[in-house]
Parts: C-alpha cells; structure tokens; sequence
C-alpha cells in the first residue's frame, strides 16, 4: 500500500513536471534542454539525444533529470521528488556507492531521507542486486526500492 | 485662531520633512552601495549607465541612466500598494530600509519565500572551472557561484548560479562568434543544482572545479540572494571579451560589499582566472580554497598509485572486461574495480562506448564490487597545483636579436594567455591560447621600425595519447607577418591562416613528442599572385621542467607559390625567475629556395594583470 502511494505520488510530480519550462530563468531542467549554456562548454550530442524529447524516467546511463528535475531548476519538495531527481542526475554514481557502501552520494542522500550516513551504506550495499537488479536499472525504480528498503 | 496656526505650523513641519527626506534621496543616490545595487557604471564623459538592459529592472524610465530618479521611483513603490513589484526588488528594500527612507512593510511573496526556502542559503562560494580546449567559448575557463545550502547531507544539493548568454543553438560558428563578440546575445542568470554543475564540468567536460568560500556575514549572505533574485528577472548585453560571465559576477560581488570594487577592476578584457585573482587579493574576502578534480584527473591520480599487480589487473579489466582479478587482496580489488568503474563512465560520455556495453560493463564492475567486504586503500585525489599561482595572463617582452646578421631590438604586447613555453604552474599543461600578440622590432642596420609581426590568434592543444585517452592534438594560427621575397629581397606583410591536426606521445611524464599535419591559406599584396595555398607538417619535442620549458619543432611545407615552400627549425626555451617573470631564447632556420634565413631572439618576458 505503502509502496504504490510512494508511486503514485511521485508519478504524479513526475508528470507535473515533465512540461517543458520556457521562461528564460527557469532553464536550468535537463542537460539537453540548451545546447550550451553559458561558456560553460557544449553538451555531447549523446546527452542531448538521450534527454531531447522524451519525458520518461531516466534508465542507466549519465543521465540528466527530467521527471524529477524541477522547472525551475531547483532542488526542491519533498523528500521523494528530491531523491528522485537527485537519482536521476546521479545514478551511474550512486551505483558504484551503493555496491561499496559509501561514497559522496549516499552522503547526499542520507541527507535528503534524514537518516545517518553509515546505515543507509550498509542498506544500499546489502539490497544492492535489489536495488540494481539488471543492467536496465531506472531511477525511478531505484528510488522506490530505496524507499522500500530504508522502511523496512 | 490657535487652530489656523497650529495648521501652519504642520505644514511647515511636513514641508520642512519632505525636503530633508528629498536631500536624503540626492545624497543616497550617489552612495557606492545604492549604484551598486543598480548595477551603475561612471561613463567615460561623466554620468551613470547601468550594465542592466531589461527595462523590467528599472522603475524610472530613466533608470538605466539615473540613479537618483531610479532612488525615487523604488521609494514611491514600496510606498504604493504594488505587491507584485515590490516581490521583485527585495534587496532594494533591505537597503531602502536601512537608510530611513521606507518605513513600509515588504509584502508577502510565495515565489520568493520558495525560492529561498529550496536554496537554504548558508554561504557564497565563487567557483573557477578550468581551460575545456574543444570548445572555443571555455578556452580560458568559466566562473560561476555557488549558493552553499544549510540542507543536510552534502553540498551536492547547494546550487550554481550561471550568468551565460541565451542562444538559439542554431548558429553556425561564424555567425555566433560575430554576435558573441558584438553583443548580438543577451546574458542572464540561471540556477542549477551543484550536482548537475559537477556532472557538467567533472564528469562530462573533465574540467577541474575550484571552489573560493567567501567570507561573508550571514546578512551580506541573505543580501546577496535577494539580489540575485532581482538579476535573475533580468538580461543584458552579452560581450565574450568584456561584458562575460566573470563580469557580472564582479557586479554582484560589489553589490553585497560595494568597496571591494571588484568590477572597475575590468573596464576592457575579463578573462575569468584574472577576476579569480582579484577576488582572492581583496582582503578578507575568501576564507578557504576547495580543489574538486575532474574524473580523468581522479582515474589519473589512482592509476598512478597501482603496483604492477593492480595495474595488470586493471588493464584485464578495462580492456578485456574480466574482472576476476585473482591475485590480488580483496582492498586491492576494491580500488581496481572503482577505478575501472571510473573509466567505463569516461568512456561512455566521450562516446567511446556503446550505451548497451557500457551498461554491460558497469554493471561487471558493480557486481564485482559488491561481492567485496573490504574498502580499498588509495587515496583520492585532494591538491591541485592551483590557478591562483599562475603566471598573470597578460604579457609584455623587451628583446635583443639577430636577423641573418643584423641586430634588431624588439617589444612585444600579448593581452593573453598562455604560450607552450611560458610557466604552466596552475594551467592546463600542453594548451597554447595566444591572443592579438603583436611585436615591433627595430633593425639597426636598416634603421627602421617596423610591424614585425601579429598575432590574431594562435591555439595549440598538445595533448598525450596514452593506454587510456587518445586525444586528438590540434593547432589554429592566423595572423600576419612581415616577410621577404628571398628571391627579390622584396618585402611585405603576409597574412596567413594555418590549421591542423595530430597526435602527442609522451616518452616521460613530462617529455612529450609530437606530430601534426597542416594546411595553409596566406595572402601577400606584394606577392606575385598574390595569394598560395600550402601543405606541410610539423614535429616537435615539448619538455616542461616546471621552471624550466624547451620546445623543439621542425616543420616542412610544400606551396603552390615557390616563397611559400621552405622547411624551418625553430627552438625555443624559457627559464622562469619568478611567476611573473621569464627569460626566453628563440632560434631558428628557414630553408628555402633563396637565401636561407637565421634568426635568434634573447628576451626578457613579463607577465601582469591591469590592477
């Protein structure tokens, strides 16, 4: 029960957030979103092909958010959107944190679920095949697994 | 009767009140803080002009060019029932409120309130991303800042604030780089998370981030994002030279303490490490450096730690996907596979690898992680060799030399940035920006002063292909030079544009060979045709001692004009004495089908900012 509350929360921010921002300071959604931004240096094509549109939850991969990430460009509301978009943007590296059992990412997102550090190191390496159990592992689905099993 | 006089004596007091508060107004509209807050610049023949060009941003008609009617109109909103407006100019009012003018309330603002309470500010950190060399608009690096957050966990989730100009993405290269220098874009704020700047720089473009936490009282902190909030609604003018990203950075720093003065520090050229440096010189302004390594420079400095076991075992990995790694200790197998994991993301984002097998072998490095229990030893890369301590990026040289027998004296003028030979102590090793370069020499026996050469533009990426990165090495000159006709000992000035490609070996660490072939376009007035194509290449060995730098080229080219074929050895060196300072020897030969030509240049070369 819990779980698809969790879900359907999320989905619902997910697709309120899936439109597409046009005011000019509230570009900051999504890597693909600008082709360049600032000096900041072009995007590889790659990243804007995998974001470009398409306003599903992002699969593995560098990823940049989108049904999580905030029109705004902001981290902001609760704490399933913000480890949701968080995700989104840092998958690949929570990845390797989670099978280790510590690493800057889950430093972040024990912040974001307010919990401590250590204990959710040792809850993403033991849930681990869990959590990542193909190679098609998404963030969405990663995050309500996380979820599930930091309550458990 | 005592009514009427007391009635006077109300107004007199009123008009006397007014005029005071109107005296206020003139002599608080001249204050550093209030032209400050409006972004206001002295104008060469006197006046004011603010850097803003949104109209939305001043509430006088006149506002871009009146600070005081500017002053006037912000009193008589926060005087009036406007709400909406008055969400806008926050920081106006703090500073209204602070000098007596306003005894108003500020008003409830929810868009406001939310965007304070999702940056949680805790702190003001200015951040320098170093020299990308595959996109002409990062060569000399990025500045942008950072709105530390009080949230808990990491400051992954504190936000950037980027001032960049708006695109349309669409632009071919010519025509955006016309209205990047003209101010053809306009430039405006936009906030990111700091984990997706990290992705940006780090793991995408594998820049190096540098982190400058400034020293500011909660209050200048608070101060500052209320005034980003009102440059965020605003645009202006972008210029790529003058009025960039690290200009307006300068701007806002001023406006938070208006005597650092940070702006008037950069009336022509802003190069972003210059305003770096001028930050970190203004007295108790940064508290503490931070150094955030790119994930090549990370996977580097690991592999620089494996023992021949590790690195066997690495390679195994990374080359032929078997991440069994029997011989080694389960620590040790925990650093080679997070560093093999590294380098699968490298590899993906520069496209070298398919998305199905990176997803493969991500996923045999992960697994093979989570089987161990152990944590492994290497240590993470923490110390950079900083861009603070590098030489200053405008350079001026006095030289004595000889030209095929006769002596010349020359000075030179080169506003920027950096040559192969100068000191690469804080810069990225192996890139070569000369920009406007220009050099006059007076010949002793011809006694005449002339425009020996100059520079439009000279880049140079010599980068080393390895068993882990291959880049590609690339050159672009253009500029024009005085040249002689051997034949006709006629002369004149030849422009010319070179451009090519190659590779670069590295035989040590900091001995490197390399190779490029070139095509060249030149025209000469003087000249028989006027004009030759040519085709050639250049080799040449590039060793950086630190203090000491030597560069060694040969280049052979082959023209469809007979003056545009030769072949020319060329050394050169240079001795650091101090950061700034810089003793160099060229020498070179040119064959060709006349006169051969010598030359050799002893030079004293000075390194300086503007302020």
């Amino acid at each position: 029960m819990k779980k698809i509350y969790l879900a359907s929360l999320l989905m619902g921010g997910a697709l309120m957030m899936s439109a597409p921002a046009h005011a000019i300071d509230s570009t900051g959604c999504g890597l693909g979103s600008m082709a360049w931004r600032g000096n900041s240096g072009r995007v590889p094509q790659i990243l804007a092909a995998t974001t470009n549109g398409s306003f599903g939850t992002q699969t593995f991969g560098i990823s940049s958010g989108t049904s999580g990430c905030d029109p705004n460009g902001r981290v902001t509301g609760g704490t399933g959107k913000m480890a949701l978009a968080f995700l989104e943007n840092n998958l690949e590296l929570y990845a390797m944190d989670a099978a280790a059992g510590h690493g800057e990412t889950i430093d972040t997102l024990a912040g974001i679920l307010n919990m401590d550090s250590e204990k959710l190191g040792e809850i993403s390496k033991q849930n681990f095949a869990y959590l990542f159990a193909d190679e098609n592992a998404d963030a969405l689905d990663v995050t309500l697994k996380l979820f599930q099993v930091v309550q458990a | 009767m005592p009514m009427k006089k007391s009635l006077l004596f109300c107004l007199c007091f009123l008009l006397s009140g007014i005029k005071a508060a109107q005296g206020a107004v003139v002599d608080v509209a001249q204050t550093k803080e209030w032209l400050a807050l409006g972004h206001y610049q002295e104008k060469l023949l006197g006046g004011y002009e603010s850097t803003i060009d949104s109209l939305a941003f001043f509430l006088s008609t006149k506002g871009k060019l009146n600070p005081k009617e500017e002053l006037e109109a912000t009193i008589a909103l926060f005087q009036s029932n406007d709400d909406k407006t008055k969400c806008l100019f926050p920081a106006r009012y703090q500073f209204l409120q602070k000098n007596g003018l306003i005894d108003t309330k500020y008003p409830k603002c929810a868009e406001l309130e939310k965007f304070y309470d999702d940056l949680r500010p805790n702190g003001i950190t200015l951040l320098f991303t170093d020299a990308y060399m595959n996109n002409p608009s990062s060569l000399f690096g990025h500045t942008l800042l950072r709105i530390d957050t009080a949230r808990k966990g990491t400051q992954l989730l504190a936000h950037g604030a980027n001032y960049g100009a708006f695109t349309r993405g669409e632009e071919n290269g010519a025509l955006y780089a016309i209205l990047g220098l003209t101010g053809g874009y306009f430039g405006g704020f936009t906030v990111k998370p700091y984990y997706e700047i990290i992705n940006t720089y780090n793991n995408i473009e594998n820049r190096d981030i540098w982190e400058f936490s400034l020293d500011f009282t909660p209050q200048e902190r608070d101060f500052f994002v209320a005034h980003l909030w009102e440059v965020g609604h605003a645009q202006s003018r972008y210029f790529f030279f003058s009025r960039n990203c690290s200009y307006m950075l300068m701007e806002m720093l001023d406006a938070v303490r208006p005597d650092l003065r940070l702006a008037q520090d950069f009336p022509v050229q802003v190069i972003p490490l210059d305003t770096i440096k001028a930050v970190v010189a203004r007295k108790g302004l940064v508290k503490s450096i931070h150094y955030r390594p790119s994930r090549q420079n990370k996977i580097i400095f690991r592999t620089q730690q494996m023992n021949k076991e590790e690195e066997k075992a690495y390679y195994q990995a990374i080359e032929n996907k078997d991440y069994s790694m029997n011989e080694l200790t389960e620590a040790q197998k925990a650093d080679v596979v997070e560093t093999a994991y590294q380098f699968v993301q490298y590899q993906y984002v520069a496209q070298k690898l398919e998305l199905g097998d990176y997803r493969k072998q991500s996923f045999q490095a992960l697994k093979a992680r989570n089987k161990l229990k152990e944590s492994g030893n290497f240590v993470e890369l923490k110390e950079g060799k900083s861009p603070v301590q590098s030489h200053d990026s405008m350079r001026a040289t006095l030289g004595v030399g000889f030209k095929n027998g006769e002596a010349f004296q020359e000075i030179s003028y080169r506003p920027a940035y950096h040559s192969l030979s100068d000191d690469s102590y804080g810069l990225l090793r192996g890139a070569e920006i000369n920009f406007l370069n220009t050099v006059l020499r007076h010949y002793d026996h011809q006694d005449k002063t002339v425009l020996e050469r100059f520079d439009l533009l000279g880049i140079r990426s010599i980068s080393p292909i390895n068993r882990m990165f291959t880049p590609i090495s690339f050159q672009v000159l253009a500029g024009i030079q005085r040249t002689m006709d051997p034949q006709t000992q006629e002369e004149g000035y030849l422009a010319d544009l070179t451009a090519g490609g190659g590779g670069t070996y590295a035989l040590r660490d900091n001995i490197w060979l390399f190779a490029m072939g070139n095509a060249k376009a030149a025209y000469g007035g003087f000249l028989q045709r006027n004009q030759y194509g040519a085709l050639g290449a250049n080799v040449g060995v590039y060793a950086d001692f630190e203090r000491w730098r030597l560069l060694a080229e040969a280049e052979k080219y082959y023209a469809s004009a007979k003056i545009g074929s030769y072949q020319k050895y060329k050394i050169e060196t240079s001795y650091t004495l101090n950061r700034n300072n810089a003793i160099a020897f060229n020498y070179s030969y040119q064959q060709n089908y006349g006169e051969d030509i010598e030359e050799s240049l002893l030079s004293w070369r000075h390194f300086f900012r503007l302020f």
